[in-house]
């Protein structure tokens, strides 16, 4: 196990894990036996480590400022993540194989606010918001967000007023979905640069709300990792 | 159950007369099914995903690219086969990793022996007594 400190980690011993010693043997098996090529491998992996939360933000952001982007942005959200530079037909030519290509953008209004969960598993749709925060795809998370969502969104310090329906949005093995918040006060007459910078992982999950100045996701305790993924 | 029942010996699970729709219900639900389930507050915090967790995401992908297997497959070995003690016990990775190992030896494209020589291979490779 990592520490928990923070600092760089010094593995005691000079050995792999029995997780890292199964991944490569199922991996170097998969290959011998062709069942996919390295070179399958090595360019899903270049897809995966380029995925981020970036263009979901952007695309939120476009649609505050244009509302026919908007309107299509609603209508198709598969459509509407190819003007922020993400194809959904990536990198297989019929997506990635986990995440379909069904994108719903979900409006809040003044008096609905959304948040997404996955109970049965962590969908997420990673073609446009990259992996998931670890939080999202434990049982804590998905078991108490549908039952006391507002108690859970007062955990990552969002307060809603009772006069705010909260919906909770399950995601499933077909649909994926990402939140655009109101436009909040403060942000007159923003580029849309600065805006997608606004437009944070954690408020397109719904967990917070954007707001100027705060340009992070919520700053949580970090568990490091071993040897950590690049994405 | 019926008051009986409470003067025998306990029995390893209820007698098939004692399974109601409700309890035949609870009976039939998956390990992954969680939510509305009670649970406590917790602190939430961010973590690292490891190298052998995101490469075992891309090695699940690609057997699902070239036709070994279908997301829904995948979904049922890694969250619903495992049983209760594995899914809550396991890293998240962990059991897409386990799902690729299952999915390997269950459809003949290699046998446990391989597996289990091609693992003690690698620890070797990789320095492990």
């Amino acid at each position: 196990m990592a520490e928990k400190h923070g600092h760089k980690h010094a593995p005691m011993v000079e050995e792999i894990s029995d997780f890292e010693a199964l991944e490569i043997a199922v991996r170097e098996l998969a290959i011998e036996k062709g069942l996919f090529t390295a070179e399958d491998h090595r360019k899903f992996t270049e897809f995966a480590e380029h995925i981020g939360p970036t263009p979901a933000g952007r695309l939120v952001a476009k649609a505050w400022l244009d509302p026919k982007y908007k309107k299509l942005c609603l209508e198709d959200g598969i459509k509407a993540s190819l003007a922020v530079g993400v194809d959904w037909l990536k990198p297989t030519g019929f997506g990635t194989p986990s995440d379909y290509t069904d994108l719903r953008v979900l409006e809040d209004t003044p008096t609905l606010h959304h948040v997404v969960v996955c109970t049965l598993c962590s969908c997420y749709p990673r073609p446009i918001l990259g992996f998931q925060p670890e939080w999202y795809r434990i049982p804590n998370y998905r078991r108490r967000l549908v039952r006391w969502p507002r108690q859970v969104l007062a955990e990552f310090g969002l307060v809603l007023p009772p006069e705010v329906e909260v919906r909770v949005e399950d995601s499933n093995q077909k649909c994926r979905f990402i939140v655009m918040p109101m436009r909040p006060a403060g942000t007159e007459g923003w580029t849309e640069d600065q805006l997608t910078e606004i437009m944070t992982r954690d408020c397109l999950i719904g967990v917070t709300l954007p707001k100027p100045g705060t340009t992070t996701n919520l700053k949580l305790p970090l568990h490091r990792a071993v040897n950590p993924a690049h994405h | 159950m019926t008051s009986r029942n409470t003067l025998k010996p306990p029995r390893h699970a209820p007698y098939p007369d004692a399974l109601d729709h409700k309890l035949f219900r609870q009976w039939m639900r998956t390990p992954h099914d969680v939510g509305g389930e009670t649970d406590v507050p917790i602190p939430w915090e961010e973590t690292e995903d490891e190298q052998w967790g995101a490469r075992a995401y891309v090695t699940c992908e690609c057997l699902a690219w070239r036709g070994v297997w279908c997301a829904e497959e995948r979904r049922r070995k890694q969250n619903v086969d495992l049983g209760n003690a594995m899914y809550l016990g396991l890293p998240y990775y962990g059991r897409w990793l386990l799902a690729a190992a299952r999915i390997l030896v269950d459809r003949d494209h290699v046998t446990l022996t391989e597996l289990i020589n091609k693992i003690d291979e690698v620890k070797k490779r990789h320095g492990k007594k």
